[in-house]
Formats: C-alpha cells, sequence, structure tokens
C-alpha cells in the first residue's frame, strides 16, 4: 500500500480537527483511502463485477448443475424479492434523483476533457488538457478512484480544471465499426456444396459456444480458431458471412490490411483492442480476411514498415495463443495463400483446424449454376448441363460470373429471356480474362 | 414444466433442433437439390417403406432388416440429423397406421423397434411415442441405437414415471428398461446420467448392483456432491447410498467421512469392524479426531486386540496433536516466537502512529497479550508469557502479567493456555502455579487456561474435569466464570454426563448472576452442541423463563439464547419444540431467541427457504429496541455457508443489506461477511470488509475490522495486514478500534499462520460443529461489542481456540513416524462428472511435507512410492509402501 506516504500528506491536522470538532453535529472523516492502488482493474467480462454470478460446474448436463442452477436461481429470487420490499417501503429514486443533481451542479457545466498525467496522492494529481499545460489539480470525492489510472481520460471542471469524472469507454472507434451490426444476407443455404466445410466450420466455431458441455462430455477442449484457404472465388469469406448470419454470437470482421497501421505501434494496438473487445462481448467470432496481408513468414525485414507488420503479427500471434486464456472467442481466417503464412500462426493451439476450399467438382458446379440461375428468366434452349460438364476449371466466382455476364449480354439486346448462346459468349468472356488475355482453347 | 425436471435427458441433441424446423416449403425445396447418391437413398427407403406393408412376411421381414441396417450405419456428423431418419420422416405417419393393423408377430415387434427410433425425431413433445414403441418391440439391447436415442428414453422414462406415479399405475416394464439404461450408462462413462434416472425413479438402490470397481469413484463423488442441493430428506439417502458403495468396495476412509457427514454413529461402528487392517483402523482414527468427534472404542471395533486398542483410542483423542503440529513448526523453521511488535510492524507506518501507543495502555496490553496468545497458539513459547519463566530474573513472569489490570489478567493467565494449547502435560505445569495466586482475577484466568489447553483432547487422566469442578461452587463470580468456561471449552461436543451434572444447578439456581448464568448456558450448549439434550434444554429455558425483566435486558443475556441454540446446531426441525416454547418468553428476548434458535438449527444446511425468511426478516424496518434482526443477519451466512454457490450468493444478498438496512444490520453483516469466508481472503469480501472499516459508525467499522481478522486467520495475508496497518495508523487515536486493530492482527498471524478457523474440512465436505459453535458464540458477542469484548468479557475471544486447527499435511509412515515425500499442492479443481481422469489441482507447486494447505487447496502425492491411506490428504495422511513402485533410474 504505497499509499499510505501520500495519506499523510494531505489528511494532515484532520484527526486533529477531529477532536475538536467531536461536540459538533457533523465530524470530518478524512476519506478512506482507495482499496487499490496503480494499474486500473481490468474491466470484468460481461456485465459488472457485483453482478456477476458464480461460474457453475460441470458443465453436462445433469441433475447436479440443473440443481445448482436452481439453487442460484433460487437466491436471485430472494434478492429480488428483498430489493423490491425495500423500494416499496423506502423508495430511493428521490434520494438518488437529488444526489445525483447535487453531484451535476458540484461538476458544473460544460465541462473539458482532459487526460491524466500524474497521480499525486489520493486527492490530488497532474492533469493536462488538449492545450496549454499541465496542471496540478483536486480530485473531487465522488470520482470513483480505483478507476484513475495514468493516462486515462478525464472530465475537468471547466474553471479550476479538478477532476470531476472519467469517460469510461474508450474502446477504439477502429474496432468499433468492425463490430457486424447488421447481418449478412447470406445463409447457409445460399452455398453450394462445400458440405464438409460448413460442418467443419461449424463444429469449430458454433458448437463450442453454443454448447460447450459436448465437448467437456468428451473430455477435450474446443477447437480455438480455424483457417479457410483455398483458390480465390471458391466460397471463404461467402462462408463466413453465413456464420455472421446464422450466429447470434457477436461478430467482429476485419481485413488483414486494416491492420497495418501509419504510426509505429498502431497495428499491434489495434489487434489488441480488437481482442479486448472480442473479449468484452464474449462470446464472439472474430474474422479475419485476406490474412496474408499480416501474416507472411517472417524473415530479415530492412524498412522500418515491414518490421512493424511483422510486430504486428507477433501480436496476433499472441492473441490467438498467449498467455492469458480467450475465453469464448473464436477466430476465423481466410486467406488464399496459406503456404506463404508464417508457420507459427497456423501451429495447434492458434488455428486449429484448416479447412480447404477446392475448385468446384461437376455436382457443386450444378448446385452453384442453379443457386445463381434460380431467379433468372432462361430461354427453354439454354442446357446448363453443358457448362457444368466442362473441363475447365471454374471456381464459384466464375459461374456467378458467366451468370451475370450472360445477363449483361441479353440486357444489351433488349431480350427477356436468356439464352444458350449468351452463356456461351458470357463464359469464353469470363474464360478470356481469368486466362489473362489467351484465348480459350487456343493451345488445345 | 418436464423440462425443469429432467434437465439433460429431455432434449434430443441440439444438433437436431434445425431438423424440428416445421417449415414444409423449404423441405419441399430441399428434395429438388438432392445429390444422387442421397437420391438413391431415398429412393430406397421409399421402396422398403413399401415393401414393409407387403402382405408377406418374409417381404416384410427382409425390409424391415434391412431398414434398421441404414439406419444404423448412417454416420452423419454432430450437426444434422442422420439422412435415412431424415428421408423416413414422411412415411413415420404411414408406417404407425400400417403398425396399428398388423397382427401380433415378430415382425410387428421389429417394426415396432423401428417406429420406436423414428419417434425420436418426430413424435410431438410429450407424447413419449419413442417409449411407447420401446415397451411394444422385441426389447433388444438399447444401446446398438446408439446413445442419443438411451438419452432420449430416460428423459421419455422420468416422464412416463410420474405420470404413473400419479394415476398409481403400476412401473415394472418401465424398471426393466431402467435397468437396462443404467448398466448401458455407467458401462459408458456416464454414471451421472445413470444416477439422474434413478434419482426420477427412486430407485437409487438399484445402482449399487451395477457399480464396479473402475467408477464407483466417480459415481460416489457425484453423489456426495449432489447430497449438499438435494432438499431433504432425500440427501440422507443419496449419502446412504455413497456410503454403501464406499464400503462395498472397501474404501473405508471415504465411507467414514459420509458417515460422519450423516452423523450416523452406527455406521462408523460398523466401519470400525468391518474394516481389518490396522494400518487403515489408525488413518480412520485420525479422521475422526480431526473431525472430534468423541468415541469409546470396545472390543468388537478392535478385534479384541488391547494394546491396538490403546493406540487407536490415543489417536481419537488427539493426543498426538500438539506433536504433529510442532514438527510442522520445525520442519519449516518458525520455531522462534514472536512478539506482538514484530505482528503490529510499526516501522511500516509512516511516523505518528508510534506516538499513540501512550493512549490507553491498559487496553494495549491487553490487546498484545491478545495478539501474543493468538500469534504463538499452539507453540508452547513465546516472549511474554512463557519466556520469563525460563529466564532466571524471577520477577520478570508478573512484569507482563501485572501489566493488565484486573479483569486484563485474567485474560493474560489465561493466554497461557493458547499457547500451550493441545500440550497437556507441559501446559498444567506452566499453568499450576497461578492457582496459588491470590488474585481472584489471575485464578479464574487459570482455570480458563485449564480449558484452553484441554480443547479437542481427551486426557486419560481427565485433568480439566478434575482440577475445574470444584470452583465451580466458588463464590467468586469471575472464577466461577472462568471455570465454567474452562469445562465448556475442554469438553466442546463430548457430551460428558458428569459436567452436566455439575453445571445444571447453576442454571436453575435464581440468586446466581446473569454473567456466571451466562456462560453456564454457552458451555453447556458447546458441551452438547447439535445433540438435541432434552434436559440442557430445559435448564435453560427455566432460567430464561425464571429471570427478571432488567436482567433479560443485560447484553449477556444472548448468550442463554446462543447456549440453547447451540444444543441444536445443524438438527433442523428437532429444534421445533422448543421454538414454540421461545414464543412465549418475555418479549424482550422472546423473538431474538427464536431467530438465534432458527439459523442455529438450520446451519450448515444450505435451506433456501430459511435464508428467505431470515432475509425477510432484515427487510422489516423496526422501531428502535429490537435486536433479532442482528442474529438474523448472521444467521444467513450461517445456513448459506454450506455450499460455495450459496455462499457466494449469500455475500451478494449481504451487499443488499448494506445498501438498505438499517444501522443494526449494518452493523452484523461485516460479522457475517467475516463467517462467510473465514480463513479466506477472497478479495471481493475483503474490498468491502476495507471500505466498512472505514465507516463514520464506529461499530460497522469495529465489527468490519475484527471480521477483517477472521477472514484472514491464519493465513498471514500481506494485504489484509498491510490494511491494518493502515487502519492501526488511521485510528491511533480511538482506542476502542485500534484494540479491534490489533486483536484483528493477532488473528490474520494466528498460529503463525499455520493454523485456520474454517469449519468446514475433508475438500469442504464435513462440519465440525463444535468449531463452528465457537465461531458463533464469539459473533453474536461481537453483536454488542462495547459491552462485552471492549467491557470486561473480553476472554470471549478464546471461543475461537474451538475452531482453531492445523491447516497442514503431515505425511507418516506406517509407525506413525513423520515421513518427508514430495507433494503437489494447488488450487483445487471442481472435477465432479467430468470425462475422464481430470486433475484435481490447477496451479500446483510441488513441495516436501509436512506441508501448508489454504483454503481451498488440495494436495495430491508426487511420488508413486507410496499409497495414502485416505483419498483427502489433509491433516494426518499415513503412508504404506507402494508394492509395484519400480525405482526409475532415468529420472533420478
Amino acid at each position: 500500500m504505497g499509499q499510505a506516504h501520500g495519506g499523510g500528506l494531505n489528511r494532515k491536522g484532520s484527526p486533529d480537527d477531529r477532536k475538536q470538532d467531536d461536540k459538533k453535529e457533523k465530524k470530518f472523516e478524512p476519506a478512506a483511502p482507495p482499496t487499490r492502488v496503480g494499474r486500473r482493474q481490468r474491466k470484468q467480462k460481461g456485465p459488472e463485477a457485483a453482478a456477476r454470478l458464480p461460474v457453475v460446474t460441470p458443465l453436462t448436463k445433469c441433475k447436479l448443475r440443473l440443481l445448482k442452477l436452481e439453487r442460484i436461481k433460487d437466491y436471485l429470487l430472494m434478492e429480488e424479492e428483498f430489493v423490491s420490499n425495500q423500494e416499496r417501503l423506502k423508495p430511493q429514486e428521490d434520494k438518488n434523483e437529488e444526489d445525483r443533481s447535487k453531484v451535476d451542479d458540484l461538476r458544473g457545466s460544460p465541462m473539458s476533457v482532459g487526460n491524466l498525467e500524474e497521480i499525486i496522492d489520493e486527492n490530488h494529481a497532474i492533469v493536462s488538457s488538449s492545450v496549454g499545460p499541465e496542471y496540478y489539480v483536486n480530485i473531487l470525492s465522488f470520482v470513483d478512484k480505483d478507476q484513475l489510472e495514468p493516462g486515462c481520460a478525464i472530465l475537468m471542471h471547466n474553471k479550476v480544471l479538478s477532476v470531476v469524472g472519467l469517460l469510461q469507454d474508450e474502446v477504439d472507434p477502429m474496432v468499433s465499426v468492425m463490430k457486424v451490426e447488421k447481418a449478412p444476407l447470406e445463409s447457409y443455404a445460399d452455398i453450394g456444396g462445400l458440405d464438409a466445410q460448413i460442418q467443419e466450420i461449424k463444429e469449430a466455431v458454433e458448437l463450442p459456444l453454443t454448447h460447450p458441455e459436448l465437448y467437456e462430455d468428451i473430455g477435450i477442449k474446443p477447437p480455438k480458431g480455424v483457417i479457410l484457404y483455398g483458390e480465390p472465388g471458391t466460397g471463404k469469406t461467402l462462408l463466413a458471412k453465413a456464420v455472421a448470419n446464422s450466429t447470434s454470437a457477436t461478430f467482429l470482421r476485419v481485413v488483414g490490411s486494416e491492420l497495418i497501421q501509419k504510426y509505429l505501434g498502431d497495428g499491434p494496438k489495434l489487434v489488441r483492442e480488437l481482442f479486448r473487445v472480442a473479449d468484452d462481448l464474449s462470446p464472439s467470432i472474430v474474422f479475419i480476411d485476406e490474412i496474408d496481408a499480416v501474416g507472411t513468414k517472417r524473415y530479415d525485414a530492412h524498412s522500418g514498415g515491414e518490421r512493424e507488420i511483422q510486430r504486428t503479427m507477433l501480436e496476433l500471434l499472441n492473441q490467438l495463443d498467449g498467455f492469458d486464456a480467450r475465453g469464448d472467442v473464436k477466430v476465423i481466417l481466410a486467406t488464399n495463400r496459406i503456404d506463404s503464412l508464417d508457420p507459427a500462426l497456423l501451429r495447434p493451439g492458434r488455428i486449429d483446424r484448416k479447412i480447404e476450399f477446392p475448385l468446384p467438382d461437376i455436382k457443386t458446379r450444378r448446385r452453384i449454376f442453379q443457386i445463381h440461375t434460380a431467379r433468372m428468366t432462361l430461354a427453354d434452349d439454354v442446357n446448363l448441363e453443358e457448362f457444368v460438364m466442362t473441363k475447365d476449371e471454374f471456381s464459384g466466382a466464375d459461374i456467378k460470373a458467366i451468370c451475370t455476364e450472360a445477363g449483361l449480354l441479353a440486357l444489351r439486346e433488349r431480350r427477356m429471356k436468356v439464352t444458350q448462346i449468351d452463356f456461351k459468349k458470357a463464359k469464353e468472356k469470363v474464360m478470356f480474362k481469368k486466362k489473362e488475355g489467351v484465348p480459350e482453347g487456343l493451345y488445345m | 414444466m418436464a423440462p425443469a425436471q429432467n434437465g439433460h435427458v429431455e432434449q434430443p441433441a441440439p444438433p437436431k433442433v434445425p431438423s424440428k424446423d416445421p417449415k414444409k416449403t423449404k423441405d419441399e425445396k430441399k428434395e429438388e437439390d438432392l445429390s444422387e447418391e442421397d437420391l438413391a437413398l431415398k429412393q430406397q427407403l421409399e421402396l422398403y417403406v413399401e415393401r414393409v406393408q407387403d402382405v408377406d412376411p418374409g417381404v416384410q421381414k427382409l425390409a424391415l432388416e434391412s431398414m434398421r441396417q441404414e439406419i444404423r450405419t448412417a454416420t452423419s456428423s454432430m450437426t444434422s440429423v442422420p439422412k435415412p431418419l431424415k428421408f423416413l420422416r414422411p412415411h413415420y405417419g404411414t408406417l404407425k397406421a400400417y403398425y396399428e393393423t398388423m397382427e401380433d408377430s415378430d415382425v410387428k415387434n421389429y417394426l415396432a423397434d423401428i417406429l420406436s427410433v423414428l419417434a425420436l425425431t418426430m413424435s410431438a413433445e410429450g407424447e413419449r411415442e419413442s417409449l411407447k414403441f420401446r415397451l411394444l418391440g422385441s426389447k433388444g439391447d438399447i444401446g446398438s441405437w446408439g446413445h442419443e436415442y438411451v438419452r432420449n428414453h430416460a428423459g421419455e422414462i422420468a416422464q412416463e414415471y410420474q405420470k404413473r406415479q400419479m394415476e398409481e399405475a403400476h412401473v415394472d416394464d418401465l424398471m426393466d428398461l431402467v435397468q437396462q439404461i443404467v448398466s448401458f450408462h455407467v458401462k459408458h462413462n456416464a454414471e451421472p446420467e445413470a444416477v439422474d434416472l434413478l434419482m426420477e425413479v427412486e430407485e437409487l438402490d438399484m445402482l449399487t448392483d451395477h457399480i464396479d470397481a473402475t467408477n464407483y469413484k466417480r459415481t460416489c463423488l457425484y453423489l456426495t456432491s449432489f447430497a449438499s442441493y438435494v432438499p431433504g430428506p432425500d440427501d440422507m439417502l443419496v449419502l446412504d447410498i455413497a456410503y454403501s458403495i464406499y464400503t462395498k468396495f472397501g474404501e473405508y476412509t471415504n465411507a467414514l467421512r459420509v458417515a460422519l457427514c450423516m452423523h450416523n454413529l452406527q455406521y462408523v461402528k460398523a466401519i470400525f469392524t468391518a474394516c481389518v487392517d490396522p494400518l487403515q483402523k489408525k488413518q480412520l482414527c485420525y479422521i475422526l479426531a480431526r473431525q472430534g468427534v468423541t468415541l469409546e472404542l470396545d472390543d468388537e471395533m478392535t478385534n479384541g486386540n488391547e494394546e491396538q486398542r490403546e493406540l487407536l483410542q490415543e489417536i481419537i483423542n488427539n493426543i498426538k496433536l500438539s506433536e504433529g503440529f510442532l514438527t510442522l513448526a520445525r520442519d519449516l523453521e518458525i520455531m522462534e516466537s514472536k512478539s506482538p511488535e514484530d505482528i503490529y510492524k510499526a516501522h511500516l507506518i509512516d511516523g505518528r502512529a508510534s506516538a499513540g501507543a501512550s493512549v490507553d495502555s491498559a487496553r494495549q496490553n491487553l490487546a498484545g497479550t491478545f495478539v501474543n496468545a493468538f500469534v504463538n497458539a499452539g507453540f508452547g513459547q513465546d516472549k511474554l508469557m512463557t519466556a520469563a519463566t525460563e529466564s532466571s530474573s524471577g520477577g520478570n513472569t508478573g512484569n507482563w502479567l501485572f501489566k493488565n489490570k484486573e479483569h486484563g489478567k485474567a485474560s493474560a493467565v489465561a493466554s497461557l493456555g493458547l499457547i500451550l494449547l493441545w500440550d497437556v502435560d507441559a501446559g498444567l505445569t506452566q499453568i499450576d502455579k497461578y492457582f496459588s495466586s491470590n488474585d481472584n482475577h489471575a485464578i479464574a484466568g487459570a482455570l480458563l487456561a485449564v480449558g484452553i489447553v484441554n480443547c479437542g483432547i481427551q486426557n486419560e487422566c481427565d485433568p480439566a474435569y478434575a482440577l475445574l469442578a470444584e470452583y465451580v461452587s466458588k463464590d467468586e463470580s469471575n472464577i466461577r466464570i472462568g471455570a465454567i468456561m474452562g469445562l465448556g471449552l475442554a469438553y466442546a461436543g463430548s457430551q460428558k454426563e458428569e459436567v452436566l451434572r455439575l453445571l445444571s444447578p447453576i442454571l436453575t439456581d435464581s440468586k446466581v448472576p446473569i454473567d456466571v448464568i451466562a456462560f453456564t448456558a454457552i458451555s453447556l450448549g458447546l458441551i452438547y452442541v447439535g445433540s438435541c439434550n432434552d434436559e440442557v434444554a430445559q435448564s435453560i429455558i427455566i432460567a430464561l423463563m425464571e429471570r427478571s425483566d432488567s436482567e433479560l435486558g443485560e447484553p449477556l443475556t444472548r448468550f442463554l439464547c446462543l447456549g440453547l441454540g447451540l444444543l441444536y446446531l445443524g438438527k433442523q426441525e428437532k429444534v421445533d419444540a422448543t421454538l414454540e416454547v421461545a414464543k412465549t418468553f418475555n418479549e424482550k428476548i422472546s423473538r431474538y431467541c427464536q431467530v438465534t434458535l432458527e439459523s442455529c438449527a438450520y446451519a450448515g444446511t444450505g435451506n433456501v427457504l430459511k435464508v428467505q425468511s431470515l432475509l425477510g426478516l432484515c427487510a422489516e424496518h423496526l422501531e428502535k429496541g429490537e435486536s433479532h434482526q442482528a442474529p438474523a443477519v448472521i444467521g444467513i451466512a450461517m445456513v448459506a455457508m454450506a455450499e460455495e454457490l450459496g455462499l457466494e450468493m449469500a455475500i451478494r444478498s449481504l451487499e443488499h443489506l448494506l445498501q438498505y438496512g438499517e444501522q443494526n444490520i449494518r452493523r452484523s453483516v461485516p460479522l457475517a461477511l467475516g463467517l462467510l469466508s473465514i480463513s479466506n481472503p477472497k478479495v471481493n469480501v475483503m474490498d468491502t470488509l476495507s471500505r466498512l472499516s472505514h465507516d463514520t459508525d464506529s461499530e460497522v467499522a469495529m465489527a468490519a475490522t475484527l471480521a477483517l481478522g477472521l477472514i484472514g486467520a491464519g493465513t498471514n495475508n500481506a494485504r489484509i495486514a498491510g490494511m491494518l496497518r493502515n487502519l492501526s495508523s488511521y485510528y491511533y487515536k480511538d482506542p476502542s478500534l485500534l484494540f479491534c486493530v490489533r486483536i484483528a492482527q493477532g488473528l490474520v498471524h494466528l498460529g503463525k499462520g499455520l493454523l485456520t478457523l474454517n469449519p468446514y474440512h475433508s475438500d469442504r465436505f464435513l462440519l465440525s460443529h463444535s468449531a463452528l459453535a465457537g465461531i458463533i458464540t464469539l459473533l453474536h458477542s461481537c453483536l454488542d461489542m462495547k459491552s462485552i469484548i471492549l467491557g470486561k468479557y473480553h476472554y470471549v475471544l478464546y471461543f475461537l481456540v474451538l475452531a482453531m486447527q492445523p491447516r497442514m499435511l503431515l505425511t507418516v509412515d506406517e509407525n506413525l513416524k513423520p515421513l518427508s515425500i514430495p507433494v503437489r499442492v494447488g488450487q483445487a479443481v471442481d472435477v465432479v462428472g467430468q470425462a475422464g481422469r481430470p486433475k484435481t489441482i490447477t496451479g500446483f507447486q510441488t513441495h516436501t511435507t509436512p506441508v501448508l494447505l489454504a483454503t481451498g487447496d488440495r494436495a495430491e502425492l508426487a511420488t508413486e512410492k507410496y499409497i495414502p491411506l485416505s483419498s483427502v490428504l489433509e491433516g494426518f495422511v499415513i503412508l504404506k509402501e507402494n508394492p509395484d513402485y519400480q525405482h526409475d533410474n532415468r529420472t533420478s
């Protein structure tokens, strides 16, 4: 308790005052020293610490668990009964209202935002505002001193600059935009084929969040994360969207390139923030697309920029499987260049499952064609089988491109139906583009 | 509601949820885009369905056979419904209709089987068709249809059973199925499920037939942790089964624990008779000694071996406790005695505090006495009381003693008892000289010291009774109190008839002053703790009835009520009759008495209804003068401390009490918190108490300070020690609060950190009643701090000695000599109902015995060389050599 020294300083004389004031109605009591000094308590997961309930083991569904949960429920009901009784007998709201307005008066208005530089003792600190010099000021007694830590954003009185409050929410705005608020429209039904991949991702990502007891039953730890890899256009991002669509967990999505920041240290900080937010909002799923932007193999980097990127990756490594246990946070990575990724990133424990997305086979191709043509008006002569059975390598994205292209061709000629010829032309065009300008069939 | 009752069994596997989706349109749409194999499978199955309805039984049978084949071989992921089942869904209705028209035959039974499986996903909730068809079917091996099928059945059986119980129909056919399912579960590592099912059908006895040597441990673990959450009288039933399983497999130490938990002395004796291994018996005796059970071994229990009987009796009587404790202390090299100044660590506080020493020196010295006693408890030497006698200058002895005033001397002499705790021979020699003192207070202290030394120990010569009996009838009331309290401490829980004869006349004598009566009631309460003894109860009731109004207003009257309550500690509804009588008492004391009785009777039961009623009492806002809310707050803690969950939830509830409660409630909340996490410094409790210790109301602050001492008792917790140091400088001008801070500091360093006050032991499974009684006696006296602890009855602090136990693991060899072996000590993990052989401790460190165990710690042997005779490694544990052990050269 290093605070004791400081405590002595500013309380000087107060006990003597007390002696003299004893006879008066209200005697001055020096404020209690804060329970803890130094770094702020790490915010507890989810709701506030006081409202947290004890953990119930075992996770397996059994009567013991049921009884334990019921026990907790009983106590909560009693609390509810007690509190509501008390509120009825002795309403606290008016009193609270009064107190709050008093505090508001003390705070004054307008307030300004500043930065806490240093805490001198329990009610004095050095602060700085965005402009101008640093000041030695009071901390008002109603500020929660346990939450103060050097470097945090505080509210200051507009004239005397004393600390009147602190800004709680310091989630990086960069991270808050990553949260997927509106679920994407794509669902599992919109994916052609990929049955095995869907099953794997469900087992690795969704089930551990919804049914942890299944894993407990068998006595294994659920996988922490998966990586989706495969040729471009094979549906990696689509599958991630479907996961976001179907899950009720918080879904955070990032693109690897977003993690590269202008200033030194910002990238790793962003990664930390990202995972901290994911932890706060858990259960959650973090989806990092195009991970090769930061996750390439390490080598002797010459430029500061490259080194920074590598540091960002190192932070990512730490967050994936570092010292702090990640609770209900699952990670999905996606890339089309898995061979260039750093092996440390892919080791089991960080990424437990690697899911390959192959080019679609004939069956899948047929399915994808069906999905994309389902809402098109096709002429009677259209025979999709011809395209399905072709030897060319299509990805799912190519098929979509063919269908769109065919529709555009029909549109150009103001036809209401898409014909077989449209499809043929469209296919040639798409394949031409894909083979980088070499017309299809030139070397055959 | 059905799902709530059958927790796990009710729901089909979660992944199947999508299949329940009743969107027909979607289904139809899906059918269009089936792959070829799926289509083929579908057509195949449709064909089977048609063939089943064929006229030819041969074709039927073949079709059913292939259908069964398809269903069984369908391997699917856990995320979707097996395909055959999916395709058969539309045909469920037709098959069912056809089944009704069939004649009885093999084929019909076969079809019933298939329908039973199909009903798993098809039948509407609550119809239990799966079970219906199962009962109609061929009754083959139930496991062959997979785990999910079995689970589903278990759920349906539970519902069906309840329904039939209501209708009083017979349940024999269900029982056959239950047999099958239970044996399936037990074979497949799912003992909890088997237990759950048997609980539902109220046939737990069946379990013993199915359990074998490989899984009885897991099962019993589940049963025992089950017991604290099942409402009575089912909990006794569950424990009974656990007991019979343990005895069946010769696991006598565990069986004994269960028996002690049930308070069933018959079982305890039966275990002694059944157990033949003399070494094992010694271990049993150690467990009994820790629980503080007084058991006279007879010939039958020791197979007539007299020499052995003596040895065993010696262990039960705790004669070796002091020796073991000193072994621990010597091993940890902390034999050197500490003075109160070593504990205060005044040099760590800045300047002004040291100046405060002159405020009230008598009280300071009294605090010093207690701190000295607590810190050096059990070590047999200290720097204030015993050191002087050894040094040549004889005058020194008196020095510390005479630094205390009047009644302070009593505590000072009594502290000698605490220092020499458990060491009867040495203790009595040192105390003896004070008997000849001409100071009444010193004599009273000496009497008390004799009681303290003998606390928890039964010596053959019975010195405590011999020495104390004659002083009980002296005229000086402080001598009487000393003798009476000494008897209470020495014979707590022993139900010693002679003491009753000696003390009960005092209670009914109307000329005796109230303070003597109060201590008599407490002592009798302690001696007959949890015995429901009618004679004692009657005497106390008479005392309560006959006393005048003004006498009942005395703060010490609470001891009469508490003494009455202690008689019924943990005995639940047996208190009812006395409770009725309590209603007729003088109104001043009646409600206080009722609440005390009720809270004592349900202490350590975790009974939620009682917590509710006590909480209800606290919700009232009273006019001045009523005092029953304070014991109600402590009562909440006493009832809720039974299990971890209730404990944590009770701490939450107490927060609300703090927020809304009146001053009298706020004063007792810290004490309740202290009881809930006694010797277990949880950070959240510590923070709350630290906040309260600066409260503007000095009584709240005092209680919180003392509670800080209680939660840190015997832990040497640096954080609490720091908080208390700050408090001592904060309150340096307030002698009363400073006294409390000093006492708390002494408690934190109790026995130099080797002792614990936690009444729960053996992995938090057993509750020592006399320990709990000691703690609550202190807490009740703290309800009126000013007139009891800060007044002249400060020696009530010595009631804590009942709860003091070394928090050690001492391994001994077959000759009961200490044996040093490596053990791993770490945080205990709840492994109930987990698959495989999970680790029981986490974050462990390896030490060599003897070691200290904190609350929530667990130990396991780090070597294969020895086998412990007790599965719970706490206190004294006998090790025997492992005959299969092979020395591994590579690792050494």
